[in-house]
């Protein structure tokens, strides 16, 4: 039996760990407390004054400018944030919170998890790789393709979050971002290495596959040359559209069948660099997929021909061209954290359960045509489809269209956020927000909306009320509505004949 | 996919016998069971095994590593290193994808020689083979007093020495190799300078001394 050791932390608060390494990275030598309840990673090597000082940052102001503020609480479950810090024997020490139970591997790899990785934590890179995926990923592991969109919404507003508090992660990648496909959830880790512009400098320049190309494109410049380009805010916001490109489609956006050079670090850096091309470029096509250059562990994911980024909706369609195309070579203009989660809200209210049980994606986002079909099954939708679109009034008595529609399925909730433009679904919700105010239900062959909590619905084309309790059937044309309130929607229904 | 080839070059000569031969059969077991749970050197890296002894043999030619069965391996005769080197150098024509300006090709392979004695035989004709190859980091380990450190610095520009050819020194030696090629399945496509250091190789373990 190891040791245990007792100090105290800077803080003046005991801190106890069992002396033996429960786990070792390129920085850090990693301890547990002896209930399991916290962990204390130690420097590797000597931190100097400046790493010092913004340790005490992280775990002082910082945090307490997350968390210390009403509503702070959401956030303990979206990072893994360093709450103090420890010396022993001339090392300095972090201790975090120990990870979640749900990020650990519970079956781990398919036969009986032949790997031999349960227990092990759930690394961002066992979900975002097709041949991990497919090849060993027991089934039980893999959750289905809401639950991918709901880590993204997490990582998007963890990183959102940051982003307000003027800081940079400075090394996103699906190294230091915990998921959990079971649950669609999600936490950042390895948060000690934040980046404050004009006052804490980088550490590391990234993880490869998420560097921005600016930072590869710059490298051979000297450290302090101007025009040498390191982490910040804006190559966090590549790294995010990296990453929910990747957890969306199980490909990497920019490693196509292009060569630029015959040397593989030469022709790393220029494609992840200066030459960086989306695969999916419409109209510069030099660097799309090679067939025969993927194993057969890849697909059908890694084809872009089977499985277009266009599955993902219209609004991430826009984002991922703006990131990817747009932007790519222009951090200036890269889409905010904040309109990642947006755009990956609104595409939730476009999805549809996929109606063959053998699915494993299970869920696709309704394609915007009279002949809905699952992309990844190519099973059709059969049934009327009712579809909401949303409209809100910003002057008395006129609607206008919100740009946002809900698909309809059935025993689907109605929620706040739905009812009342001024609302979002995001970590501001009250509880009273959290819960549903309708539902909707195909009963005996008619689609219907059952109002549970709404005081002022209205059915506006037979001009009558609609009280709590009641239901108003989803007929072509029909408009509902929801809130008389400041903000509130009015809903028109549109039914697609599948 | 580029993959990434992993080479290992394992003296089997008669002086392994006993505890260093088991213990080089059971430093690959654990190799293979610590890469299987890295989802990196899953989805990239391929083992292959080369043994020595009076002559060169690929036990393994270059398999994915989920594919990948321990082979069983005996000690007998000489250290026909030069052989392995020769060996290796064709091996690497055959096996790893080239780069074309059509075709994406492998990363460069990294290769791991393990021995415990001097070669016995022309072993600057491998070398001058296997320089007209294009190779990434080549590792070796003089295991144990008899090894020639100066022959192997000549081959590569890390050299690691173990005092002593016993378990636990070459488990910790194939400890090393597990974390080099997990963190090359990292770090590969990191290009041009490291803000943290040049090396590309983690540090030793303890019980191992690198030869500079």
């Amino acid at each position: 039996m190891a040791n245990t050791i007792r100090i105290t932390a800077t803080d003046g608060t005991p801190v106890a760990f069992v002396d033996e390494i429960i786990g070792s990275g390129t920085m850090k030598d990693v301890y547990f407390s002896p209930d399991k309840s916290y962990v204390v990673a130690f420097f590797k090597q000597k931190q100097d004054g400046n790493s010092k000082d913004r340790l005490e940052n992280i775990t002082g102001s910082y945090k307490d400018k997350i968390f210390n503020q009403p509503g702070g609480e959401y956030w303990q479950d979206l990072y893994c944030w360093p709450d103090k810090i420890v010396e022993y024997n001339g090392k300095l020490g972090l201790i975090c919170p120990t990870y979640q139970k749900n990020f650990f591997f519970a079956k781990g790899s398919k036969n009986d998890d032949f790997l031999g990785i349960k227990g092990k934590e759930k690394e961002g890179k066992w979900f975002s790789s097709a041949k991990n995926q497919n090849t060993f990923l027991a089934p039980e592991e893999r959750g289905d393709w809401f639950k991918y969109f709901q880590i993204c919404i997490r990582i998007s507003r963890a990183v959102r979050r940051l982003h307000a508090a003027g800081l940079a992660h400075s090394d996103l990648s699906y190294k230091n971002v915990l998921v959990d496909p079971t649950t669609g959830r999600a936490s950042i880790i390895d948060i000690d290495g934040l980046v404050v512009p004009g006052k804490y400098p980088p550490d590391v320049l990234g993880t490869p596959d998420f560097i921005a190309p600016e930072v590869i494109a710059t490298l051979h410049l000297a450290a302090n040359d101007p025009s040498r380009k390191l982490p910040c805010i804006a190559t966090d916001r590549h790294a995010l559209s990296v990453m929910v490109y990747m957890y969306l489609l199980y490909r990497h956006p920019l490693r196509g069948g292009k060569v630029y050079d015959l040397d593989s670090r030469k022709d790393e850096e220029l494609s992840m660099g200066s030459q960086a091309l989306f695969i999916e470029h419409p109209t510069n096509t030099i660097n799309r997929v090679k067939l025969k250059e993927l194993q057969p562990s890849q697909l059908p994911q890694s084809d872009p021909e089977k499985i277009p980024y266009t599955v993902c909706g219209p609004y991430l369609k826009k984002l991922f061209d703006r990131s990817l195309i747009d932007s790519l070579h222009n951090p200036a203009i890269r889409p905010t954290a904040g309109e990642w989660e947006e755009a990956l809200l609104k595409t939730v209210d476009l999805m549809q359960p996929c109606s063959n049980p053998s699915c494993w994606h299970k869920w696709f986002v309704f394609d915007n045509t009279t002949k809905p079909r699952c992309p990844f099954c190519k099973t059709e939708y059969k049934g009327v489809l009712p579809l909401i679109n949303l409209y809100s009034s910003r002057r008395a008595g006129s609607f206008t269209p919100d740009d946002y529609r809900l698909m309809v399925y059935n025993n689907q909730y109605l929620y706040p956020w739905h009812v009342n433009r001024n609302i979002s679904p995001n970590e501001k919700l009250t509880a009273d927000q959290k819960k549903p105010v309708g539902y909707f239900v195909f009963h005996q062959n008619k689609w219907l909306l059952v109002n549970q909590r709404l005081h002022g619905m209205e059915d506006n084309t037979e001009k009558k009320a609609i009280p709590i309790g009641q239901a108003v059937e989803l007929t072509e044309g029909r408009q509902i509505l929801l809130s008389k309130e400041e903000g509130g929607r009015l809903a028109i229904i549109q039914l697609v004949q599948g | 996919m580029r993959r990434l080839p992993v080479y290992l070059l394992l003296d089997t000569s008669g002086s392994m016998m006993g505890e260093a031969i088991e213990a080089v059969k059971n430093g690959m077991q654990e190799l293979v069971a610590s890469l299987r749970k890295d989802p990196y050197a899953l989805e990239t890296a391929y083992l292959s095994v080369i043994t020595f002894d009076t002559s060169a043999k690929q036990i393994i030619p270059l398999t994915e590593l989920a594919a990948f069965q321990t082979p069983d391996i005996k000690a007998s005769g000489a250290t026909a290193l030069g052989d392995a080197l020769s060996l290796l150098a064709q091996k690497i024509e055959t096996e790893v994808t080239k780069s074309s300006p059509e075709v994406k090709g492998d990363w460069k392979p990294l290769i791991f020689i393990m021995t415990d004695g001097g070669p016995t035989d022309n072993w600057e004709k491998g070398l001058k083979e296997l320089q007209t190859k294009k190779t990434g980091e080549i590792v070796a380990c003089a295991a144990g007093p008899s090894a020639k450190t100066e022959v192997l610095k000549k081959i590569s520009g890390t050299v690691v020495e173990l005092a002593t050819a016993d378990s636990k020194s070459i488990s910790a030696f194939f400890k090393w190799i597990s974390s080099s090629v997990s963190q090359a399945g990292i770090n590969l496509e990191k290009t041009g300078a490291d803000l943290s250091g040049p090396s590309e190789l983690p540090p030793p373990p303890p019980e191992v001394n690198l030869v500079v």
